[in-house]
């Protein structure tokens, strides 16, 4: 139930150039209508999220930007099926994620969704393999199977010569790494990146990068990423920037 | 068996936080051990019981005494094969005054007869009974006192006041577990003969061997029945149910250490749900992170009750391992030893065993549960933005 959009070709390209070099049709793989995110603190109504409305295409690498309490970690979670909108409707790969259980988004989640997280949050006590093979224990694959697509997924990011690392014995930058081998071993379709590179050196920020933008060239991930950093969302094909709750 | 690796992991992530635990649930376990072994071998001590001997007391309590002349009624009752009596003297040591040990009165012919668990050589008995001021002790009481054969001893009397001298005759062994092994036995004619005219001829109780073990309770009735219409009644019962009944005057004392023992287990509780507790919030974080990719609330609390039973086990096994070595072959020796009556088989017993490290791991993931269903209940998003 994917639905079709028509966008620029490339980056930089205004919509008026990728039409004259003819447009190209795209699927929508993330497509939020309407959608509304409010919180309360005491009595308090916090509303972080209005009418939103966003379509990303199949195969995008989008950066969101704004200010803190922008709603950017807010409308993340949404996308990555975290958290449940308050109003309208949130459809990621055909699958409408709005009237889902708890369970059913985590199941969902397991399935289509890799995580990427600013501070890496990998087990201290797993191996940098453990670390990757985790989300595969949730599926029937034999163990054997598990430690063969984990040893590939450490090899994409270029740590085979670390898997028998701990986190500790890891750089910052090969944690990050570890984690990114982590949300694509299970060959989801989008990855979402919570700050990736925010606690990294610019060297290691641009390793992380280039690893994520040879995910979604390659292996063809579509990468949702919230920056703080310009550097970084200049590696976006699209930037989108968000002011109390609304895109600008 | 591939998600327990995680929650085995997560006990050795924290190593001296974990040792520290697994410590104290040693020191419980133990101290259970011993407190449980203290119940049940006070309680199997009936069970070692002579099953052919009766005993006969006055029937409002064993502290009242019973007329010598009772013994010679019992002996006529049909089935009954000897009978002999005696008297508690409780006498110290002086010294070694703190040093319990039980001494009796008793006449020393009968006393053999019915009492045929004492070993002693023909020239100790005939030492024995040759002399009116001779006594015979059990070899533990000999050891922890350091008498001797042929050595005279003064004691000092609490019930019947004074110094009272002997001559060691004897140190007697036991064939069965019925007799301890550290008593002082001495001639009741000794005792009888130093008293005033109105005390004389007063006895503690009766012991008597019966033919036949199955018509115990038909003799006991028959040995009552002959002091029914005299001043002084009897109750007659068997040595085992005597020795019920004796516990029974410790019934309350058994009670409060089947308390302890409970308390001992709950302490052990708490001491791992704190740990887990402790755990769990510490890596509210990676539970997050494990919501996000996927794994649902009942593995997050899986992996805290797996902890949670594996710290139960792991300080099962070592304390039952200890507390094993310290009741068989630490103080249960000595208790068996020292205290035979109360303790005559002082050891941990299988079912103790048992239920000491089945409890260690099933309060092991009791105490688990509060955290499990704590980390189970964690909001996915707030966790994560715990993380940055």
């Amino acid at each position: 139930m994917s639905e079709t959009s028509t966008t620029a070709g490339s980056k930089g390209e205004s919509r008026e150039e990728g039409v004259y070099r003819g447009t190209v049709e795209q699927k929508a793989i993330i497509r939020l209508v309407k959608v509304g995110r409010t919180y309360w603190r005491g009595k308090e109504k916090i509303e972080v999220l209005k009418d939103l409305d966003l379509t990303i295409n199949e195969g995008a690498f989008e950066a969101l930007m704004g200010p803190s309490g922008s709603g950017k970690s807010t409308l993340l979670n949404l996308i990555a099926g975290l958290d449940s909108p308050n109003a309208g409707t949130i459809t990621v790969g055909g699958v409408d994620l709005t009237g889902m259980s708890d369970a059913q988004r985590a199941k969902w989640r397991s399935n289509n969704i890799g995580f990427v997280f600013q501070t890496y949050n990998l087990l201290p006590v797993l191996t940098a393999l453990q670390n990757v093979e985790l989300p595969l224990l949730l599926t029937r694959l034999s163990s054997s199977e598990r430690r063969k697509r984990a040893q590939t997924a450490l090899r994409i990011v270029g740590l085979e010569d670390r898997m028998s690392h701990f986190p500790r014995q890891l750089s910052g930058g090969q944690e990050q790494r570890v984690t990114i081998a982590r949300a694509i071993v299970s060959d989801p379709k989008i990855i979402v990146a919570d700050e990736p590179t925010g606690d990294l050196d610019r060297e290691n920020a641009n390793d992380i990068l280039n690893l994520l933008e040879r995910l979604n060239n390659e292996f063809k991930k579509t990468i949702v990423m919230v920056t703080h950093d310009p550097a970084a969302a200049e590696r976006a094909h699209h930037q989108r920037h968000l002011d109390k709750g609304k895109l600008t | 068996m591939k998600y327990a690796r995680i929650a085995v992991k997560n006990v050795l992530r924290n190593k001296f936080r974990t040792i520290m635990t697994i410590a104290g649930i040693t020191f419980a376990l133990i101290a259970f051990l011993a407190v449980r072994t203290v119940v049940t071998s006070w309680a199997s001590a009936v069970d070692h019981a002579a099953k052919d001997r009766l005993g006969t007391r006055h029937k409002v309590t064993f502290v009242m005494q019973l007329p010598r002349k009772y013994v010679d009624d019992i002996r006529a009752v049909p089935g009954v094969k000897a009978a002999t009596w005696a008297n508690w003297f409780g006498a110290k040591n002086p010294n070694n005054e703190q040093e319990f040990f039980a001494s009796m009165a008793v006449d020393v012919p009968s006393f053999l007869e019915v009492y045929k668990e004492i070993s002693l050589t023909p020239d100790e008995i005939a030492a024995w009974k040759g002399n009116k001021r001779a006594a015979v002790i059990g070899d533990v009481l000999a050891r922890k006192f350091g008498w001797k054969i042929g050595q005279k001893v003064t004691l000092m009397g609490t019930i019947f006041p004074g110094d009272w001298e002997f001559e060691i005759a004897g140190i007697y062994k036991t064939t069965a577990r019925s007799m301890d092994r550290s008593s002082f036995f001495f001639h009741w004619d000794y005792l009888n003969d130093s008293l005033r005219p109105e005390l004389k001829d007063r006895v503690g109780w009766v012991a008597s061997r019966v033919d036949d073990p199955e018509k115990g309770a038909q003799i006991a009735r028959s040995i009552d029945k002959i002091f029914d219409e005299r001043d002084i009644q009897t109750v007659t019962m068997s040595e085992k149910a005597m020795q019920q009944s004796f516990l029974g005057m410790f019934g309350t004392i058994l009670k409060a250490l089947n308390v302890v023992s409970v308390v001992i287990l709950l302490i052990m509780m708490l001491i791992i749900g704190n740990t887990i507790a402790m755990g769990v919030r510490e890596r509210t974080n990676e539970y997050g992170m494990m919501r996000a990719i996927g794994f649902r609330p009942a593995h997050i609390a899986g992996f805290v009750l797996g902890e949670s039973a594996f710290v139960g086990l792991l300080g099962g096994l070592i304390g039952l391992g200890l507390g094993f070595m310290f009741v068989n072959f630490g103080i249960g020796k000595f208790l068996e030893e020292n205290m035979g009556g109360f303790f005559p088989f002082f050891r941990v017993a299988p079912i103790t065993a048992a239920f000491a490290l089945g409890g260690a791991v099933l309060l092991g993931a009791v105490a688990g549960l509060l955290p499990a269903a704590r980390a189970a209940r964690l909001d996915v998003v707030q966790s994560i933005r715990k993380i940055g």
